[in-house]
């Protein structure tokens, strides 16, 4: 082999590998991926069986779990029947046994069994590297290192960085783990003479570990999912655009794991031919013993051979089968009470020929708008919409004081703008003296933390400052909003605010800007237009918090929204804009403007952007918006208050306000707000769907008008994008919520952030993935309820069928069950159900009644 | 056709969704690939039914064409990183012979 083919097979070999991983994007830019992205190509069922292979986790919630739902009525004997018919369409589920000599119908059996059998043990991995089953000290010590090294490599200490960074992990490593004393003398030495390049390393360790040219794919993986943050975080690394690697990938991770295995191996003495043992999985019950169960819960006395059927039916149903039946009438519940809700709801419907509404807001798909929407709409003539956050512009921004720039966009995408804030016309004046006030402020927290972060520097600190210090901390902890209020106040002094605008329409071609405004209202079907429309992005604020990013708009690259506003809606009040979508048959009026704004899902305070651009003509209408866009935001944090720990449970507005905003400035709460905990519906149709109805902050709204798609190309849109970010941020509190340990964060209160990249749980360890605990659950009560996302569609059954058979990405999402997709074309008419096979009338037939509450 | 002014190489083609090309540029480079031609969005006919490569917003699930040109001698080097990939993937790639007139530009 030469070296040259040495380096692309290791390096496919690795990629490959990876793809079991998720992908780890820094939490200062959080991106909500499903953990188990990776095997989306194969059914829900068996990817959460395979995962649990590799990485020793649950693919749903424990039995208990389940048990405890169906014991408090949250799963009911009709949900457990329904999910026994779909789960197990081949059992004959309505046929009967006999049992004592009486007819049981098999279903009741089934359902016995649900509630009784032994649950099954925890999930344990079976794919192991050698010094796992050999010489777990071993094992502990290479994590332990990894972990030392990882964090040395890619952690933000510009004051004391690792030496050799540009070279790569492998070749820094390689350099300095040669005089790591914790190591033994006979591993040092072995390290010594380790290859020079990666690639060769990895492969000369795969063959001192005897590891068959036929298992080094799986060898591989078994070594990044020992730890998978760090590996999943290196795929994101490697993943990247060349310019911005950092020489930390799969192959370089893998080669300095491989490495060191090889060589303490070897030093302990322990390195041999023998292939490794997975651990013996304890032994499950018995089919025959749960049919005994099964008969005592039934309160019979059975013959063995009617224990003997009972078994042969139950044989069919394993421990991890029924956890999926649990999971599917968990499902159930939820979905059947939505659609009812749906099916029921008949707002007013509006005549084309009634006025216009008095001003139009177009919010976020994220589940946290629905509240704004349905508060704001009970308060006067107003519509709301829903739609992709980063409203179709995918830049590269930006601001004023001209830091970094930021992808705002979502991840499916690249950015393919790029749009700068600049002072507004005749404020160069005032947006000069704000940028050298952002600048003087940043100096001085430049210093500070550089200060701190010293060597030598903090007891210096210390003493100089710490009288100041010392009080300030006080004051935050004690009084939160009071020192957000100073630190907010100090801030205007020393850099107040300038009118900005931003380059869009200067900088973007005409064509690109009539294509995404187009694409905007089209998709959203918004094709009617009031006085005032607004476009409502979001943020979040919160204070030391790492998971910042994971509240604010994934839609915009885990970023505030306000600037995507901003952009469109500068492109849409450009007269020559408006000129060529007039060409294309959407007529905006002269008087209508489009202003931005941005909800905060914190204080559930909205900000309208851009006040100095609003003519004097819509100045009164932007006010009176204004002022019920706030009323809307008190009553919803009023609203939002009863599911906080420790907030008040039914407060009056006022206090929901402070509440809140002390919450939000406390840099010691855990809970600041629940960010999406919670969603599980994806809904697709006008607003007349769900006008009026509390969904209850569960779900994604993205407003759509079959009528104006007659090709589809606008349900192909939000299919393909919207539903598929939806779809990871499900999968991601989903898997937060049921495999905490392994895809969560753990909890907050051990955390330790590495740079900006993400957190340790204490000092050491692995990059953990993931939500932390306190976005999914409060204690052992789980707040989030983890379901997989349900798609409920309304258009033509053709025209969905027509987009899923043309993309890939559907059929393996609706198909392999990771979402469910319920449509029809009209109100009026029953829901379907989409199969593999064809549509299926929402409701099945009937079953017996037979089962046990 | 005269030839004799050009010189012979062998071109790889590849056609992965957006997700792989990243993967595919990798080994292009690791096999001392001195430049390639990315197509995105393009539609077709295939194994996996009709391609209309004309999704909005979703680079990832689009079709991508990556092209290169390389000397004989790093055609295998080559195609040991992509046949593994490309036989986890939808994947395809077509490898011909090619003839170019400015041979420096692919060594």
């Amino acid at each position: 082999m030469t070296a040259t083919t040495s380096r692309t097979a290791f390096r496919s070999m690795a990629t490959l590998a990876g793809r079991i991983l998720p992908v780890h994007h820094p939490v200062s830019a959080f991106i909500a991926v499903n953990p188990l992205g990776g095997f989306e190509d194969r059914p829900f069922a068996r990817a959460v069986a395979d995962a649990g292979s590799w990485y020793g986790t649950a693919g749903t919630l424990p039995e208990s779990r389940f048990r405890a739902a169906h014991a408090a009525g949250r799963i009911t004997a009709d949900d457990v029947r329904e999910a026994l018919n779909t789960v197990l369409p081949d059992l004959p589920v309505r046929d009967a046994l006999l049992l004592g000599g009486r007819s049981v119908p098999v279903i009741a059996v089934l359902a016995a069994d649900l509630t009784h059998a032994p649950a099954p043990a925890g999930r344990s991995r079976r794919a192991t590297t050698r010094s796992e089953v050999r010489a777990p000290a071993v094992a502990e010590t290479i994590d332990a290192a990894m972990s030392k090294w990882c964090a040395a490599f890619t952690g933000d200490q510009p004051g004391w960085p690792m030496p050799g960074r540009d070279r790569g992990f492998y070749a820094a490593w390689r350099e300095l783990a040669v005089r790591d004393t914790s190591l033994p003398r006979a591993a040092r030495a072995g390290l010594r003479s380790l290859p020079e390049t990666a690639d060769a390393a990895a492969w000369s360790s795969l063959s001192r570990l005897d590891v068959a040219a036929d298992d080094h794919l799986d060898y591989l993986r078994a070594h990044l999912t020992r730890q998978p943050g760090w590996a999943a975080y290196a795929r994101w690394c490697g993943e990247r655009p060349v310019g911005a690697r950092t020489g930390f990938d799969l192959v370089e991770l893998l080669a300095v794991r491989l490495s060191y295995e090889a060589v303490l191996l070897d030093a302990a003495g322990t390195r041999g031919p023998q292939p490794p043992q997975p651990p013996p999985a304890p032994p499950a019950p018995s089919a025959r013993q749960r049919a005994a169960l099964v008969a005592a819960a039934l309160g019979v006395t059975a013959a063995d051979h009617e224990l003997d059927a009972v078994a042969t039916v139950l044989a069919a149903v394993p421990a991890e089968r029924r956890l999926l039946i649990w999971q599917e009438a968990y499902e159930l519940h939820y979905r059947r009470a939505l659609l009812r809700d749906l099916t029921t709801n008949d707002p007013a419907t509006k005549d084309p020929a009634d006025p216009p509404p008095d001003a139009q807001v177009v919010c976020c798909i994220d589940v946290r708008s629905e509240g704004l929407r349905r508060h704001l709409e009970s308060l006067g003539a107003y519509e709301t919409y829903g739609f992709a956050g980063f409203f179709a512009v995918a830049m590269r921004f930006r601001d004023l004081a001209g830091g970094a720039p930021s992808d705002l966009c979502p991840a499916l995408v690249e950015p393919g703008l790029r749009v700068a804030e600049v002072p507004a016309a005749g404020a160069a004046g005032p947006a000069g003296r704000h940028v050298r006030g952002l600048g003087g402020l940043a100096r001085g927290e430049d210093a500070f933390h550089a200060a701190k972060d010293a060597t030598v520097s903090p007891f210096v600190l210390a003493e100089s400052a710490g009288w100041a210090a010392g009080p300030l901390a006080v004051i935050k902890t004690a009084l939160p909003g009071t020192a957000a209020a100073l630190r907010r106040r100090l801030r205007r002094a020393i850099a107040p605010d300038a009118p900005t605008e931003l380059d869009v329409n200067r900088v973007v071609p005409p064509a690109e800007r009539l294509l995404y405004a187009h694409a905007a209202l089209t998709t959203m079907g918004l094709t009617r237009f009031a006085r005032l429309v607004v476009l409502c992005a979001h943020g979040s604020s919160t204070e030391n918090n790492p998971y910042q990013a994971s509240l604010d708009c994934g839609a915009c690259g885990g970023h505030r929204g306000g600037p995507n506003a901003r952009a469109l809606a500068a492109v849409l009040n450009d007269p020559a804009v408006r000129d060529q979508l007039a060409g294309r048959g959407i007529r905006i009026p002269a008087e209508t403007w489009f202003a931005a704004a941005e909800h905060d899902t914190s204080t559930d305070r909205v900000r309208v952007l851009d006040r100095h651009q609003v003519p004097a003509s819509h100045r009164g209408v932007v006010a009176r918006l204004h002022a019920d866009l706030d009323r809307a935001g008190a009553a919803l944090t009023a609203q939002r208050c009863a599911d906080l720990p420790a907030a008040p449970r039914r407060p009056a507005a006022r206090r929901a306000r402070t509440h809140v905003a002390r919450r939000a400035a406390d840099w010691a709460q855990v809970y600041p707000e629940w960010g999406l905990a919670g969603n599980a519906a994806f809904i697709v149709g006008p607003r007349r769907l769900t006008a009026g109805l509390d969904l209850g902050r569960r779900a994604f709204l993205h407003s759509y008008d079959a009528t104006v798609d007659p090709d589809g190309a606008a349900l192909e849109t939000i299919l393909t994008a919207p539903l598929v970010v939806a779809q990871w941020i499900n999968c991601q509190y989903y898997f937060s919520a049921v495999a905490p340990q392994v895809f969560g964060a753990g909890t907050k209160t051990v955390h330790n952030a590495v740079g900006g990249l993400g957190v340790l749980s204490g000092h050491t360890g692995d990059l953990r993935l993931g939500l932390p605990w306190q976005s999914v659950a409060v204690g052992n009560r789980l707040v989030h309820e983890p379901m997989r996302l349900l798609a409920v569609v309304e258009a033509p059954l053709a025209r969905i069928d027509a987009v899923v058979d043309r993309n890939p990405v559907l059929q393996r999402l609706f198909g392999h069950d990771w979402v469910a997709l319920t449509a029809r074309e009209h109100p009026g008419q029953p829901w379907q159900r989409w199969t593999r096979e064809s549509w299926k009338a929402g409701d099945p037939a009937p079953v017996p009644a037979a089962v046990k509450e | 056709m005269d030839r004799s002014d050009l010189t012979r190489m062998t071109k790889v083609e590849v056609v992965v969704t957006g997700a792989d090309a990243p993967a595919v540029r990798d080994l292009f480079r690791d096999a001392g690939a001195t430049g390639w031609t990315s197509v995105s969005g393009v539609s077709g006919l295939g194994h996996h039914g009709e391609h209309q490569g004309r999704l909005l917003f979703n680079q990832q699930a689009t079709l991508e064409m990556i092209i290169t040109v390389v000397p004989d001698d790093r055609v295998d080097a080559l195609l040991a990183g992509l046949r593994p990939l490309l036989a986890a993937t939808s994947g395809v790639m077509f490898v011909s012979d090619t003839w170019v007139s400015r041979p420096g530009y692919f060594t």
